[in-house]
């Protein structure tokens, strides 16, 4: 077991359709916010590593250039990619450079300016998150289908309905319009869910989360480096789990939930030494709102197939047994693929310092969650957070 | 001020292996099978990781099994753009073998394929 790693700064910025600045202009909006968050400046920061999947923005190689324009240069040997978990494997990264000892200090900026190419190839580049040979190439899958086929099982399986999914859709579009950061603004109604445009059956276009701008930035630190900078409102990672699955997607034996969601969650429950139902206010990966739905699953929220009524009890809103999503998930709040994890991070950790306004969900044991899957179930990370 | 960029064009170029697209345009699926472990890889594999042995056979995949899931595709990604909606499903074989495929007539999970191809792709047909 290496040394404890605490939050010391965080920083989201905007998400949404952002013509208005480039990648690195981007990053800086939420590097500034967590180094200011943190009281440190750059020379205080041993190691940064920044999460970005690239593929659509024009800057391929985005970590350097987003390095040079906040005065980091020197400090950013890498670039770390998962799919839709960049943010958290670059949380992940960074985490273990600290608690190695390599480093006090560390930095995980994720970014990606995704609405730089157009959608149609956005579409093609999403539908090779799978296995382009043996899937794509043969048989024209997009990022959608891998969902709905997941959703089609879980429904035949389960019982599990359209309007439960459409309820994951309005309760994040809710939180959402009360968060100024999010890509979507306005609430929305179960109806307009289930009337909205199908995109791969039964996944209609306000099942899916959009195509976003963004980036957030974390601080890690160690604990001597917490105490010798007197910083007083640490929140510490107690626990963290990492898994993939399967690339070719049929391989997998079985499409009601994830299996690396699920050996992440009983891994980072182990080490933080806690249950699922310790947890009072979690971030659940929902791409799509069936994500969501087999989320409150595979963390162990509630029974296997028993996501649906999850939802349907507002079990899951704020104030329920398990807050999810508080600040709109990526379904409403928007899912920059790189920033994405850190974004949830920057969530959890303002709601353990009890600064999330509006959003606050009330706290007893003050202990958190963030999943981030990459792809479909392609890889996925758990890590639980306490203040 | 927004400006067009200088796009960037990807042409690949990639390899399956001759046996594998040949049963295709027969209309027969293989996978391979380890002459050492008997393990049997699909998609196929030149080389085995439950032995580390790279002696394979090509066999040929049951053509009946069970439609597990599927999705009907309405947005279509590039290189798709002119087929009419499609359904993707995985069928899983007696032998215990998952393939994802297209599906031919009414979809339904649970319901019995019978496993073909259509000269380019593998298809599952729902057997009435």
């Amino acid at each position: 077991m290496g040394k404890r790693v605490a939050i010391i700064g965080v920083g989201n910025s905007r998400f949404g359709k952002r013509d208005d600045v480039s990648i690195q202009e981007l990053a800086w909006e939420s590097i500034k916010e967590a180094l200011n968050d943190s009281g440190l400046s750059q020379k205080d920061i041993g190691l940064v590593v920044v999460g970005s999947t690239a593929y659509r923005g024009v800057e391929l190689y985005p970590a350097p250039i987003v390095a040079e324009y906040s005065g980091l240069t020197g400090k950013v040997p890498l670039r770390v990619e998962a799919m839709c978990a960049t943010g958290l494997a670059a949380a992940l990264t960074a985490y273990t450079a600290v608690s190695s000892g390599l480093v006090d200090v560390a930095m995980a900026i994720g970014v990606d300016k995704m609405t730089e190419v157009d959608t149609s190839t956005s579409l093609a580049i999403g539908g090779r998150g799978g296995n382009y040979q043996w899937e794509y190439h043969f048989y024209g899958t997009t990022f959608p289908t891998y969902y709905a086929l997941y959703a089609t099982r879980h429904m035949a399986v389960y019982g599990t309905t359209e309007e439960q999914m459409a309820l994951v859709a309005v309760k994040a579009h809710k939180y959402g319009s009360m968060n100024p950061k999010a890509h979507f603004q306005k609430p929305v109604t179960v109806e307009e869910v289930l009337k909205s445009r199908v995109i791969s059956w039964p996944i209609k276009l306000l099942d899916s989360c959009p195509i976003s701008d963004g980036s957030a930035t974390a601080i890690f630190a160690s604990e001597e480096k917490v105490k010798e900078l007197k910083i007083e409102n640490p929140v510490w990672i107690t626990g963290v789990g990492y898994a993939n699955d399967y690339a070719y997607v049929a391989k997998r034996g079985e499409w009601t939930g994830f299996k690396a969601t699920q050996l992440a969650a009983k891994q980072a429950y182990e080490m933080a030494k806690i249950t699922p139902n310790d947890v009072e206010v979690a971030t659940v990966h929902d791409a799509f709102t069936i994500a969501e739905i087999m989320g409150y699953e595979d963390l162990g929220f509630t029974e296997k197939g028993k996501g649906g009524k999850f939802i349907e009890e507002g079990q899951s809103e704020r104030g329920g047994k398990v807050g999810v999503n508080l600040f709109g998930g990526l379904k409403a709040k928007g899912h920059p693929l790189g920033a994405t994890g850190l974004s949830m991070i920057y969530e959890i950790t303002k709601q353990l310092r009890d600064e999330a306004g509006n959003l606050q969900h009330p706290l007893k044991k003050y202990i958190g969650l963030v999943h981030n899957v990459g792809g479909t179930g392609h890889f996925a990370y758990v890590m639980i957070l306490r203040r | 001020m927004q400006v067009d960029a200088i796009p960037l064009a990807l042409r690949y170029k990639i390899q399956y292996p001759d046996e594998f697209i040949n049963a295709i345009k027969r209309g027969e699926i293989l996978a391979t099978k380890c002459k050492n472990c008997g393990a049997t890889y699909f998609p196929p594999q030149r080389d085995c990781y439950n032995c580390g042995k790279n002696e394979m056979d090509w066999v040929k995949i049951d053509n009946e099994g069970e439609l597990m899931t599927y999705s009907i595709v309405f947005q279509k990604p590039q290189g798709f753009e002119n087929y009419d909606n499609y359904v993707i499903g995985i069928v899983k074989t007696k032998d215990n073998i998952s393939l994802m495929v297209w599906i031919k007539g009414e979809p339904k999970v649970g319901t019995k394929v019978r496993l073909t191809t259509d000269g380019i792709r593998l298809i599952g047909e729902v057997i009435k």
